[in-house]
């Protein structure tokens, strides 16, 4: 069975968050579904905006033909955030809060992804023959297709014509095959808990901490493979991609973080802790949690030693190099 | 008799004159041969004296080419050394250049845990009632 790890907010990201989540959600599940793939959707509400409706009360209205058996949905509750965060104008802990799902997941495999990722047709074939293998980390291109195009349905038609492309395709390079990370991250269950997910110690910046996760993959001796076809993402206002340099000269005040740091260069060590695994959790529903806040289950803000230097294994690529800030 | 008479000529100092002719015959043709190898002699003496003075250039070129050589071979011996000491110095960049990133890194953690600090004491001071200390 494949976990597939999202996680989202209730506050509207990116314009209308909550549609093109519902459509991709719909999308993937009658792919999946029609090729009997089996499946758990492992969601993280983070930090929800109190006086809004839970996305998952939406959900189940909004895509009523998906199973709620297939779901598992954890709520973080909004302090987590003030909490853990090292930077005030990071507007969202998005790997803090798949690493909540990743290490609750019950599938053998696990991706983690983006509400707004479509599969490709090649992703669900190898899933369909069940070629995975353990102790590969697997990735996939992104294809990013130009905005708006999702409202008038999402089929095979749309995603898959080439003049639908928003830009170039990306393109993955060895040995990082890095790009658009945090869209496609598929290892296995195992693995993923072994090396405990992503980056936890460095909370400074939102970007780059899926990057991260490949040194960190590498520095363990994973193999890092491409799957062999793309994933679609239809690009939106707020997204990083439509906007790099939109904090060219104040990185300071980017809502990701400055996109500078050393996410190729260093590793980490999370602790045993990771995932918010100490947090007390209350059910809510038919496997529906809260993870309710307790300062016991925040690391301690500063934890310096758990930023390692990564291993050169022999053989395989220099773990990292060196970026000068500008 | 024969021999008899020619050693009763040989006493008074005579010889028979076919005797002596063959002599003489003998004799210039030990000059002649003696003249062919003294000639034959000269022509070595001439040739080892040629081949001594070649040898002597040959070794001059030879202590050249050692010479050369011995330079040649402290060079490369000196270009080898200089190329272990350029990797050495090329890693040790490298590996410098790793703990400069990874202390970049912490910097940025103890800087971001330094503003929420920050923040979290304005907003902690903020939410205290202000005291004047005066008595009621």
């Amino acid at each position: 069975m494949v976990s597939l790890v999202l996680t989202g907010r209730n506050d509207g990201y990116g314009g209308d968050f909550t549609a093109r989540f519902f459509r991709t959600l719909s999308f993937n599940h009658q792919q999946l579904s029609a090729r009997g793939i089996a499946y758990e959707l492992v969601f993280v509400e983070w930090a929800p905006s109190p006086g809004r409706p839970l996305l998952l009360e939406q959900l189940l209205e909004a895509v009523p033909e998906i199973d709620p058996r297939l779901f598992t949905w954890y709520v973080v509750d909004p302090q987590y955030h003030d909490a853990l965060s090292l930077n005030p104008r990071l507007e969202y802990l998005e790997f803090l809060a798949k690493n909540v799902g990743v290490r609750r997941a019950r599938g053998r495999f696990i991706l983690t992804s983006n509400c707004d990722v479509c599969l490709g047709r090649h992703i669900l074939d190898v899933f369909a023959r069940g070629e995975l293998e353990t102790g590969v980390l697997y990735r996939a291109p992104r294809h990013d297709l130009k905005q708006g195009l999702e409202r008038a349905g999402i089929d095979w038609n749309m995603l898959e014509d080439p003049a639908h492309l928003a830009g170039p395709a990306h393109r993955l390079k060895p040995p990082y095959m890095g790009s658009a990370t945090g869209d496609f991250v598929l290892l296995d269950r195992e693995t993923f808990h072994a090396i405990r997910g992503f980056n936890e110690v460095y909370r400074v910046a939102r970007i780059g901490i899926d990057r991260n996760l490949l040194v960190k993959a590498l520095s363990a001796g994973l193999t890092i493979a491409d799957i062999g076809g793309p994933v679609y993402h239809i690009n939106h206002e707020g997204s990083y991609r439509l906007q790099p340099d939109a904090y060219a000269g104040r990185e300071n005040e980017a809502p990701w973080g400055d996109r500078r740091w050393h996410s190729g260069g260093v590793s980490y060590m999370n602790p045993d802790s990771w995932g918010l695994a100490d947090a007390p959790i209350r059910q809510i529903g038919n496997r529906r949690w809260h993870l309710d806040f307790a300062w016991d289950a925040i690391p301690p803000l500063v934890n310096l030693r758990r930023i390692v230097l990564p291993v050169a294994r022999s053989g395989g690529p220099p773990p990292g190099h060196y970026v000068r800030k500008k | 008799m024969k021999r008899l008479l020619i050693r009763a000529l040989a006493v008074i100092g005579l010889a028979p004159a076919r005797l002596l002719a063959s002599q003489a015959r003998l004799v210039e043709e030990l000059r002649a041969g003696s003249a062919a190898w003294k000639a034959k002699a000269g022509e070595a003496i001439a040739r080892a004296r040629s081949l001594e003075a070649e040898l002597k250039d040959q070794k001059k070129l030879a202590d050249r080419a050692k010479n050369a050589a011995e330079k040649s071979t402290m060079r490369d011996a000196a270009v080898t050394d200089l190329k272990d000491r350029l990797a050495t110095a090329e890693r040790e960049l490298v590996m410098a250049r790793e703990h400069l990133m990874a202390i970049e890194v912490k910097l940025d953690i103890l800087e971001g845990a330094a503003n929420v600090l920050d923040v979290r004491t304005r907003t902690a001071i903020g939410k205290q009632p202000r005291q004047t200390g005066a008595p009621v």
